[in-house]
């Protein structure tokens, strides 16, 4: 829809107390003189949202006078159902929640307010075109799936069984990962009290038995290249043959080993054939009755040592999750097989959370004996002997005569291939979960850090290997596990159509990865539905724009290609940027890195952004009513602006809000062209950034936050002082907050006085 | 039938003991469902007056230490409020073990310590007298077997456990009334020391 | 909401039922989430925003099913609407609650504080309607109410409704209830001003609770900087709970983090039996003891008594000291954990004994999500909703059993 070809109609709403606030007229001579919007095209209701409101909005655009409505009228937050015409692009101005609800009706002030939200809409509809989707040449629905276990599997049948074609790669000879071995399985269907049959023969055959999924054994992905919908993958097979296959999206369910007992000496792990992992033991019991390796005799005395290499700085920072489970169920076997074996878990806290509170009452009930305390040591005397710091009857007790110690080893996820050579590269880990707590103080001293490790990183090799430019890894997070680092939505990596599920992301039991393989083969499918319809996936969700390069004036400076959260961005030979337009979720950080304004979208540009901001009229010197910008987040701080609107808390009328999709898509000429065209300052409203972030688009606000940590060097070559500019990290919880962080930074501008750009 | 108690194990957490408490204690049976919360122990009126108290002891069954549980004193304190046993998580009868453990020791011939033994018998003085325990005049009869002064002295200091007994609603601050039939209950009792001296010569 | 979220882009049509005003279930009345103690306004932000631009769902608030029949692929579900007494028509503008002469109860805030009689269920309410309280209906204030909206929204004569739909598959997302801590007869709950729950805490945290997210005393409003947590509050526990209700640790070590990020001199107790920080979130557990003002104390509470000006004195045996206690605090917070809501038209068959539904074998379409299928965390719920969608679009394609 060309300039030339838009018909905007303007609807201003003067319900919900807007028309005793703000007087209407007025508004509509802003639309109609300033902005030479026809008469007849541009209407006041005092119900807009009413049935008659809408029919008279209808009745323009089924004449075919309007295609392009703007509301003035409530938050573009509410009311998105009502005000939704098909084929009939929408523009919102929120004159209620951010102007009348928080200024004081009648005042110049608020009408000045109102006026300018309007006038930011009308530039906003001159300059914002209607996305055309991104046509790829064809579309690949088939889903790879990495990694023949439990989760593997999983995913491969449900993926399956909705109808999509599967490529299932394991490195092995045999399908089934880990828990085929498994003799029993810890109990997930109630009472939850016994081990339960281990069914995983039964999802291979499934598998097997599946057409639609064809399986590659004794294969790795050594290249994946592409993009959803479009990915190449080369396979390489262990005899060296090597093919490539085209699918649309990929989960990385690549497991977990366990940790390596050669470095439990300190629990005994090679003191003694009796001292086994709890994998070795699993293997006995799915042959049958455990027998000593030393001597072929059955165990009459067992303990099992928690934590074995989990929960220790010096081994694994992070709990298992598992082994409690599995001991007691190892425990529980070992007492059905012959109830005169004693058997012990030593342990430091008890982890069988919801309903497998249940199994550790089986297993006490079964008579095993718990101990809760330290292990100090493991020696060959008395038989086995364990010493223990007995935690409850407060003294060191030898655990002695003991025929066989079990050693619960934890889980290393496989987000990396292990190597044993050295010339590997570490794959890159970010986001350290021992980033401290806010406090208020300390009553005494400080205290150090939490000490640990902060950062688990294992030498190895890539296990997608992808030829993007920000490196062959799906992102590793500093504990060793796959993304995502999100609570609410875990499966979102940040590589889009990838999906990681089962331990590879978090320690997990079979039943836990079996619910989240097929919650991963459903963000599969959902990814390569979504995106061969030219749909945006999370968290922009069926948004159809997507990032467009002017080469010609691209300048080759890589920040866009080094930013991009998502990866989407890859490099030609000669330097120039390639966008991937499926592997993009629509952020903008790349528009916002762009310092020569090459990078936009169809809905969505540097341009628009800055003719919005240049609408606003502002006052002169003399009149001493300052204008400061807020560039606010749309997900995070815009709301938090509604929500103290719709707490009615008074803010100041000074301020004049842009949404935006993300801090990270804000450029340094939209705060540079605000202070030219006389604004006395910017706010820029982001979501919290670094370890614990809470940025949609992972690091769109890191990035704008470092961008601005350069605004210094615009500001100086402009002559303006450095406090005019500043970031701020907000949430929508903070919208009691606003008045008083918007208030303080009004006190600066104060203090720093006019900006000289004024009325120039 | 009641099997012998094992011999005093050689080494900790030898389940012999443990196995014959589950198998021959009344309640014994649920001792290995204890997951050692405390709850017990800190229900009880004059649980810091206990050496071990019941959630200890659990463990120290467990553990195999036959001696020393049998010749705490923690078996002999019960004052039988049953608040850890309506309290316990894991529905374990803590009266019922205490007590059927302090029968045990005395038929072992686990002479409780000497205030113990002196406590046990104020209590059966307080049976005997009233057809029920009193804890006030157990406690009298307790304090004062140590002499008048010690008795006044003992009594004062341990007038936050009374305070706290009463809050618990295991003390009232009248005298006891005597049970209606009380001779009907020494006639039961009698029986019932019988009984139990059947069954140790049977044993 | 994921789940409905995650089927609709997927491309499937979608019926969210919500028993509630608003949705956002329990989420909404969370100030943060654990480990990153990040809010879950911003994630519920994201699926309202997705929910409002997806056609494909229909939202129906205060409706519940009362009935389901029929078979896979082929359900009939009679649902059953309560009256909010305020339809569609409703700008939310706030006249009526201006209207409003009587105070009730903040559901939102489990009652801590009241609203006017008409009011918005809370500030982020989806729909963003209000609601007229029951209490006020049949009274001149309800006709009071009526006549000060412009709109025409409010309609008092609503009745509730019973119709029904017609579905390939049913998902239960019905989450949880808080345990009624009143039947914890020895900590005083109810009685004892200063004994709260763990989803009272989060509201007294929370900007838009009772407090403005100060954490006071409820008996006097005094800074609450003694203050003590206690795990298991009817969790593990045969006389009530017998599971454990797993979030109840990691929360209330968030808890111990709201307080010490308002007070510098603050001290926060946590007494529990184990503490459950599973897998990663072990890492949570690690920075928040690493705070000496944080003590971790392993000890079950025997009883709670009120001691002088209102504190609460605990009771108990610290286990590991072997020691009988009696402290009192400014504050106790009892970690409650979460009952199945119950009252579900399901089959016994498709619940275990607690009331959670779960795998039952049959070949029928009836899924559960979060809660509903277990004592779960927000992330795991979400995994277990996106699973369930894939479950459900299996049946409404016809595919094959699994």
């Amino acid at each position: 829809m060309s300039a030339e070809t838009k018909k905007p109609g303007v609807y201003l709403c003067s319900g919900c107390g807007i028309g005793d606030a703000v007087p209407m007229a007025a508004l509509e001579k802003v639309a109609t003189r300033e902005y030479k919007i026809p008469a007849e095209r541009c209407k006041t209701h005092d119900y807009l949202c009413g049935e008659e409101g809408l029919a008279m909005i209808r009745a323009d655009i089924e004449s075919g006078e309007v295609n392009q409505a703007i509301i003035a009228a409530c938050s573009p937050r509410v009311n998105v159902d009502k005000f939704r015409f098909d084929g009939t692009q929408v523009v919102r101005a929120n004159l209620r929640e951010q102007v009348i609800w928080m200024t004081e009706p009648g005042k110049d002030d608020t009408e000045m307010l109102a006026a300018d939200y309007l006038r930011m809409a009308l530039v906003e509809a001159r300059k914002v075109g209607l996305p055309s989707r991104y046509e790829g040449e064809s579309y690949s629905e088939r889903i790879l799936v990495v990694g023949g276990g439990l989760s593997g599997l999983t995913a491969a049948r449900e993926a399956a069984t909705m109808g999509y074609e599967v490529l299932l790669i394991e490195s092995t000879s045999v399908l089934g990962g880990h828990s085929r071995r498994w003799s029993k399985r810890t109990p997930h269907l109630p009472p939850y009290r016994e081990p339960q049959p281990n069914d995983m023969e039964e999802l291979v055959a499934a598998v097997k038995g599946e057409s639609r999924i064809k399986v590659c054994l004794n294969t790795r992905v050594t290249k994946t290249s592409g993009a959803p919908t479009d990915f190449t993958v080369e396979l390489t097979q262990e005899d060296g043959a090597v093919t490539e296959e085209r699918v649309g999206a990929i989960i990385m369910a690549t497991g977990w080993r366990p940790y390596d007992a050669s470095k439990l000496g300190h629990l005994g792990y090679g003191i003694s054939p009796d001292v086994v992992t709890s994998v070795q033991f699993e293997e006995m019991l799915a042959t049958g009755a455990p027998k000593r390796r030393s001597d072929g005799n059955a165990p009459k005395t067992v303990a099992f040592l928690q934590c074995a290499g989990s929960r220790d700085d010096d081994h694994l920072p992070y709990c298992s999750s598992v082994c409690c489970s599995a001991s007691l169920k190892q425990a529980i076997q070992i007492r059905e097989a012959d109830p005169s074996t004693s058997v012990y878990i030593v342990y430091e806290e008890m982890r069988t959370p919801g309903v497998a509170e249940e199994f550790f009452r089986a297993a006490q009930a079964a008579g095993v004996i718990f101990i809760k305390g330290k292990v100090k040591g493991v020696t060959a005397q008395d038989g086995l002997t364990v010493k223990v710091d007995d935690e409850l009857l407060r003294e060191e007790v030898p655990l002695a005569g003991l025929d066989m110690v079990v050693l619960a080893t934890g889980m290393v996820p496989n987000a990396v291939l292990p190597v044993d050579d050295d010339g590997e590269p570490l794959p890159e880990c970010d986001i350290n979960p021992m980033s401290p707590i806010p406090v208020a103080g300390y009553a005494g001293e400080q205290p150090e850090a939490p000490t640990g490790q902060p950062c688990v990183t294992y030498k190895g090799a890539p296990i997608l290997n992808l030829q993007y430019r920000q490196g062959p890894h799906v992102p590793i997070l500093a504990d060793g596990f796959s993304d995502s680092h999100f609570i609410c939505f875990p499966y979102e990596t940040r590589r889009t159509g990838i999906y990681t599920c089962g331990p590879v992301r978090r320690p997990m039991d079979m039943a836990e990865s079996a619910e989240d393989a097929t919650g991963a083969a459903l963000k599969a499918i959902q990814a390569v539905r979504a995106i061969s319809q030219g749909r945006a996936l999370h968290p922009r969700s069926g948004d159809l724009s997507f990032p467009k390069i002017n080469l010609n004036a691209c300048t080759k400076c890589r920040r866009c290609t080094v930013e991009c959260p998502f990866g989407a961005i890859d490099e030609t030979e000669e330097g120039y940027p390639i966008v991937n337009p499926t592997r993009c979720r629509r952020c903008g950080t790349c528009m916002g890195a762009c310092p020569v304004r090459t990078i936009s979208f169809d809905n969505y540009t540097v341009d628009m952004m800055t003719s919005m901001i240049k609408a606003v009229e502002v006052p002169d010197e003399e009149e001493e009513k300052p204008r400061v910008l807020i560039l606010a987040c749309q997900n995070d701080a815009y709301p938090a602006l509604d929500m103290a609107g719709i707490a009615r808390t008074p803010l100041s009328p000074y301020v004049r809000t842009l949404p935006v999709r993300c801090l990270g898509s804000v450029s340094l000429l939209c705060v540079s062209d605000a202070l030219s065209s006389g604004y006395d300052g910017v706010m820029l409203m982001g979501c919290k950034s670094g370890d614990d972030y809470q940025c949609h688009f992972v690091r769109g606000s890191a990035m704008a936050q470092e961008r601005m940590m350069k605004v210094g060097e615009t500001l100086q070559s402009m002559m303006l002082e450095k406090e005019r500019v500043e970031t701020f990290e907000i949430a929508i919880a903070d919208a009691k907050n606003l008045p008083d962080i918007i208030g303080k930074f009004m006190e600066t501008i104060d203090s720093v006085g006019p900006n000289p750009f004024k009325g120039m | 039938m009641t099997k012998p108690l094992p011999q005093t194990a050689a080494r900790k957490y030898d389940l012999g003991f443990a196995q014959w408490v589950y198998d021959n204690i009344e309640g014994g049976d649920r001792i290995s469902l204890c997951m050692q919360c405390g709850m017990c122990s800190g229900s009880c009126p004059i649980g810091d007056q206990m050496d071990n108290g019941p959630r200890k002891t659990f463990m120290m069954i467990r553990a195999g230490m036959k001696e020393e549980v049998l010749s705490s004193s923690t078996i002999w304190n019960c004052t039988q409020c049953y608040n850890c046993t309506v309290r316990c998580p894991r529905q374990i009868k803590v009266t019922a073990v205490l007590q059927s453990l302090a029968s045990v020791a005395v038929a072992e011939g686990y002479a409780p310590q000497k205030p113990t033994l002196k406590f046990s018998k104020a209590f059966w003085r307080s049976v005997s007298w009233f057809g029920k325990t009193d804890e006030r005049i157990v406690t009298a009869i307790y304090y004062f077997s140590y002499g008048l002064m010690e008795g006044f002295r003992l009594a004062m200091a341990n007038l936050p456990i009374a305070s706290r007994m009463v809050k618990a609603g295991r003390m009232g601050l009248l005298l006891p009334h005597r049970t209606k039939a009380a001779g009907d209950l020494r006639a039961i009792v009698a029986e019932a020391e019988k009984i139990q001296n059947r069954k140790r010569a049977g044993s | 909401m994921s789940a409905a979220v995650e089927a609709a882009e997927t491309g499937y049509d979608v019926v969210l039922l919500e028993a509630g005003v608003s949705l956002g279930g329990r989420v909404a009345q969370l100030n943060r989430y654990f480990p990153k103690l990040c809010h879950p306004a911003c994630g519920l932000e994201i699926n309202y925003q997705r929910i409002r631009n997806n056609p494909k769902i229909k939202v129906l608030t205060q409706t519940r099913p009362v009935e389901v029949s029929g078979s896979r692929g082929a359900y009939k579900v009679t649902v059953e609407t309560t009256p909010r007494y305020v339809n569609a028509r409703c700008t939310a503008c706030g006249d009526c609650a201006k209207a409003a002469t009587t105070q009730v109860k903040n559901a939102f805030n489990y009652g801590m504080d009241t609203v006017p009689a008409a009011y918005l269920p809370h500030p982020m309410a989806f729909p963003m309607r209000y609601v007229v309280s029951p209490e006020v209906i049949g009274t001149p204030e309800a006709e009071a109410i009526k006549s000060a909206c412009k709109y025409g929204a409010v309609d008092l004569d609503e009745k509730p409704q019973t119709f029904d739909l017609h579905v390939a598959a049913v998902i239960w997302a019905t989450g949880w209830s808080p345990y009624n801590a009143e039947k914890l007869e020895s900590y005083g709950y109810g009685q004892i001003a200063n004994v709260i729950t763990n989803v009272e805490m989060e509201r007294l945290a929370a900007d838009t609770g009772p407090t403005q997210g100060r954490i006071l005393r409820p008996s006097d409003g005094q800074e609450a900087k003694r203050v003590a947590l206690i795990q298991c509050a009817g969790s593990r526990d045969l006389n009530h709970l017998p599971y454990c209700s797993r979030i109840c640790c990691l929360a209330s070590l968030k808890h111990a983090a709201y307080v010490r990020e308002q007070y510098a001199d603050s001290q926060v107790d946590i007494y529990y039996i184990d503490i459950r920080a599973h897998d990663k979130l072990e890492s949570f557990y690690k920075k928040v003891k690493a705070d000496p003002q944080v003590r971790f104390v392993k000890s079950k509470v025997a009883s709670i008594t009120e001691g002088d000006g209102g504190k609460p004195v605990l009771h108990g045996e610290d286990t590991l000291a072997r020691e009988i206690y009696d402290r009192d605090y400014d504050l106790v917070v009892l970690a409650v954990g979460m009952e199945p809501t119950g009252g579900l038209p399901v089959a016994n068959s498709m619940t275990d004994d607690y009331g959670f539904v779960v795998p039952h074998g049959d070949d029928g379409a009836i899924y559960s999500a979060g809660v509903a299928s277990g004592p779960l965390d927000v992330s795991m719920s979400v995994q277990s909703a996106t699973a369930a969608a894939l479950k459900a679009i299996q049946a409404a394609r016809g595919g094959a059993t699994a």
